[in-house]
């Protein structure tokens, strides 16, 4: 039992705490004020600070799957390709990239003398055995499916041969990579995080560890990662790119769940760059003069909506997907948080090949879903609340706030066509075991963030039936139609821009019309930099693009003001000061 | 009693805190505007596509998705006051019937259990739950017959072990209970349920906070058995659970009486914890502290929405307190 003392003292801190939160809600501060704001000449040094409402999942890179994660990864491993600040794939550390035999090989020709963390000389072989330690079948690689193409993958995978035949060693610096058939997406998938190149400490086989040794431009602080804490990276003195990069680190607060926290310490220059804002602050940061030059709303690079596992009824009636699609007032969902979400109605985002403005998507249409209802077979009369599937729909989710109010928000819409929703909320690891297994999860929420920028990203995973597995799902709906599959086949080998655009264009089309998703929102980052923080810019893919990022801040300038909630508590308590 | 009772100031408080909170979750619903479970895209929102603060339509405002935090803070009141008291009803039960059993029989001779027996069961309900029924009753089984065994072939040994008296028992189950943080065992309980709702939350809350209870009334049981009015009782062939429910029970009411009503602050906070947590009832249900839970990246925003239903748990917590703190006063339990 809880002793009265502990009570009262429970009761004061309570008390205290409203006084506080009723002191807080000050103007906004000012930024700090880069020192030499008209000189574009980069400084050298300085930690950059960030904050992140997650911890990264790995420092291994086959083993990512999130884009936080990835971005990490990306600064510390360097690839053959990358994407630039414009989404295009780049050769980094290859020096030129050439298509040969008519798009059914790529040929890398490595920059010569780069140089490991643990400086040893990054030479071919290495290329091969990194790719062959991300794609091992022993590798528990979530993209691992992102290069099937590649000549022998199938025989590797399944332990069939002992090495990737499609990868081959033509030289010191020349590596050349096979593919059984053209596959436009191969470069792209090639930039992600996975088939980065590791040192030879690495090992043949992938071990969990919390180290890491690549060849980027930012190496892990010895000790450097505290998990859930704080991530450190310090800058690689002999990265390939000379002069880069500009910091001397770049230290993440992980786990930085409460926006409001974030925003306090963005304020006080505590972190340099703040992604996370509530509402309220988003609104207060956009509207400031002040700020006009340093924040950013993101573009969407991404998509949310519920999955409707297809194989469990009522879901897998198409009618009673399609009258869930209609059912949702998009626009409703967007209102929970108006500053950062966007109303979708299709799986691909907007400035994509396959994008086409002229298609509606799923719409909004409380007529046409009650009718889809009654067309399933569960007429449902809204004026008496009877009719309708008759038992409860369990709906998984976990717990970040935001997908708790969309939910609400999606049950109340489809009470009203008589599917009654109940929510089970789970801790995360439990929801993935129940979404991404067969038979498990009715429906949950889902979504899905670029890994390069073009449709086939978001088709194939979610929608192909290729991507449907017993233990570990792409396809949350596990949605099966022959059609689909074979555009999307052909659509990957097509050399065509137009016509492999035009063949998206189908699949999005049917689709949306048979709705194993309601797609409805995508969520954009508002991201705010303190101007101090020079040349920093969004990028379509990374998160932290932070390689050629400079700091010019005045020594000691910063967090030196009276801390707010201080003076708040304070006032609240009355202390003479 | 009745001139104590008016003479605390703390239980006056603390009646007619209690006393309005009951009133505000009985007519609160009622009279609300708004439904509880709706929201109202059109009248709940500011122009800034932020929740509007308390006004005329919403007396308390609304809250993250445009329902009425009024109307929810008292669906609410209903939910945490409900809960408080069952919970506190069934651990208060459970206790009690412990506590008097247990303060009874304390010092008594008990029972030798044999070892074989003992052992034979402890490795049975080790057996069942880790999943294996059928050798559970096996391990019961050997223990029965090596018990026999020992009995029929007069090996002393066989029938030796300790004495174990039902006080011994059930004080030692207690202890492993009190050793477990009492809202860690809740939130442990409530997370590996499925789906949890207002029965679930009656149960776990029940089932685990009638322990210091039970020590409370067997300490009270062990003063009351030895007055006069028991041993006479106990000389006039009384049966055992004949006095324990005419003359122990009713003699350790007012420590019963005290132990619950502070009971039902605890339960009600557990409850909030669990909601705030977000281990207690699903949502959309409105709890207390699912709706801090829900306010709190909203508290520059929505002061409201944080300070209602913190007031409540704070209002409700303080109310049953001082009205345990009076009972005691007005019982005379201080001593």
């Amino acid at each position: 039992m809880l002793s009265a003392r502990a009570i009262e003292r429970t009761l004061v801190a309570l008390a205290t705490s409203l006084v506080v939160l009723g002191g807080c809600n000050a103007a906004l501060e000012a930024p700090f004020a880069a020192a030499h704001p008209d000189d574009e000449t980069p400084r050298r040094g300085g930690t950059l600070h960030l904050a992140s409402i997650a911890d990264i999942a790995t420092l291994d890179p086959p083993i990512a799957s999130d884009m936080f994660t990835s971005s990490v990864i990306r600064l510390v491993y360097a690839g053959l390709v990358d994407f630039d600040r414009n989404g295009n794939v780049v050769p980094d550390l290859a020096s030129r990239v050439d298509e040969v035999d008519d798009g059914l090989a790529y040929r890398f020709t490595l920059r010569q003398g780069v140089r490991f963390h643990d400086g040893a000389e990054l030479t071919a072989s290495d290329v091969k055995r990194s790719i062959e330690r991300a794609l091992s079948p022993t590798t528990p690689s979530p993209t691992a499916s992102f290069y099937q193409s590649i000549e022998g993958y199938d025989a590797y995978a399944s332990k069939k041969t002992p090495h990737l035949e499609g990868v081959e060693v033509e030289g010191r610096y020349l590596v050349l990579i096979r593919l059984h058939e053209r596959d436009s997406t191969f470069l792209p998938a090639l930039a992600m995080a996975a088939l980065r190149v590791t040192c030879p400490s690495a090992g043949e086989s992938y071990s969990p560890s919390l180290s890491a040794c690549g060849a980027g431009p930012f190496r892990v602080m010895p000790g450097g990662w505290e998990r859930g804490r704080t991530l450190t990276l310090v800058r690689n003195e002999s990265y390939f790119r000379p002069g880069l990069p500009y910091l001397d680190a770049v230290t993440w607060q992980l786990n930085a769940s409460n926006p409001a926290s974030q925003a306090f310490k963005f304020s006080r220059g505590e972190i340099d760059v703040v992604r996370d804002l509530s509402q309220t602050d988003t609104i207060r940061y956009e509207g400031d003069p002040r700020w006009k030059s340093f924040v950013a709303l993101e573009p969407v690079h991404g998509m949310q909506g519920d999955s409707m596992n297809t194989e469990i009824p009522p879901f897998d009636n198409v009618e009673v997907r399609r009258a869930v699609a209609a059912a949702i007032d998009r626009d409703h969902i967007v209102m929970l948080k108006s500053s950062n979400l966007t109303a979708v109605t299709k799986p691909v985002p907007p400035g994509m090949p396959g994008y086409d403005p002229h298609f509606e998507g799923q719409r909004y249409d409380y007529a046409a879903a009650l009718a889809h209802m009654k067309k399933a077979g569960y007429p449902f009369d809204p004026a008496t609340g009877q009719g309708g599937w008759p038992a409860p729909i369990v709906y998984d989710l976990a717990r970040p706030s935001l997908q708790e109010l969309t939910a609400m928000s999606m049950q109340q819409d489809l009470a009203k066509i008589g599917l009654r929703v109940q929510l089970r909320i789970s801790s995360l690891p439990t929801l993935y075991s129940l979404t991404h297994r067969r038979g498990k999860s009715q429906m949950s929420p889902q979504g899905w963030e670029e890994d390069f920028p073009d449709p086939s990203n978001f088709l194939e995973p979610l929608f192909s039936s290729k991507s449907i597995g017993e233990e570990d799902t792409l396809n949350y709906a596990f949605y099966r139609n022959a059609a689909v599959d074979d555009a999307l086949a052909r659509a990957r080998s097509e050399r065509d821009p137009a016509a492999r655009a035009r063949l998206y264009e189908q699949t999005e089309r049917v689709i949306c019309d048979e709705a194993p998703w309601a797609f409805e929102f995508a969520y954009r980052f508002f991201q705010a930099h303190q101007p101090y923080v020079r040349n920093l810019h969004g990028h379509p893919v990374w998160i932290a693009d932070v390689t050629d990022v400079w700091l010019d801040r005045e020594r000691d300038a910063v967090a030196r003001k009276e801390a707010p909630l201080l003076r708040a508590l304070s006032a609240g308590l009355g202390v003479a000061r | 009693m009745t001139s104590r009772w008016r003479g605390s100031r703390a239980a006056r408080a603390g009646l007619s805190i209690v006393v309005a909170l009951a009133v505000f979750a009985t007519i609160g619903p009622l009279v609300a505007p708004h439904d509880a479970f709706t929201s109202d895209f059109t009248n709940g929102v500011s122009p800034l596509h932020t929740p509007i603060g308390p006004s005329r339509h919403f007396w308390l405002g609304a809250d993250r998705i445009y329902r009425d935090e009024f109307a929810r803070l008292a669906v609410g009141a209903r939910l945490s006051l409900a809960i408080g008291m069952l919970a506190t009803l069934l651990a208060t039960a459970i206790g009690a019937t412990v506590g008097v059993v247990s303060g009874w029989f304390e010092g008594s001779e008990g029972t030798r259990i044999p070892w074989s027996i003992g052992i034979g069961s402890l490795g049975a309900v080790v057996l069942a739950l880790a999943g294996h029924g059928g050798w559970a009753v096996l391990a019961i089984a050997i223990g029965l017959a090596v018990r026999v065994t020992g009995e029929l072939a007069r090996i002393e040994p066989l029938k030796r072990g300790p004495r174990v008296n039902v006080d011994m028992l059930l004080m030692r189950m207690v202890d492993v209970g009190l050793a477990f943080p009492f809202l860690l065992l809740v939130m442990a309980i409530s997370a590996a349920l499925d789906h949890t709702t207002a029965t679930t939350v009656v149960l776990v809350l029940g089932a685990t906070g009638w322990l210091g209870t039970a020590r409370v009334l067997r300490a009270k049981t062990m003063q009351v058995r030895s007055l006069d009015f028991v041993l006479a009782a106990r000389a006039l062939g009384r049966s055992t659970p004949g006095i324990l429910l005419r003359h122990v029970l009713p003699n350790v009411s007012g420590v019963l009486a005290i132990a619950a009503t502070i009971s039902v602050a605890q339960m009600i906070l557990a409850e909030s914890i669990l909601g705030y947590l977000g281990v207690g009832i699903a949502p959309p249900a409105p709890t207390w502290g699912r709706m801090l839970y829900e306010g709190q990246d909203y508290y520059l925003a929505g002061p409201w929405l944080v300070a209602a239903p913190a007031t409540a748990i704070i209002a409700a917590v303080l109310g049953f307190h001082l009205l345990g703190e009076g009972l005691k006063d007005a019982l005379g339990a201080r001593d």
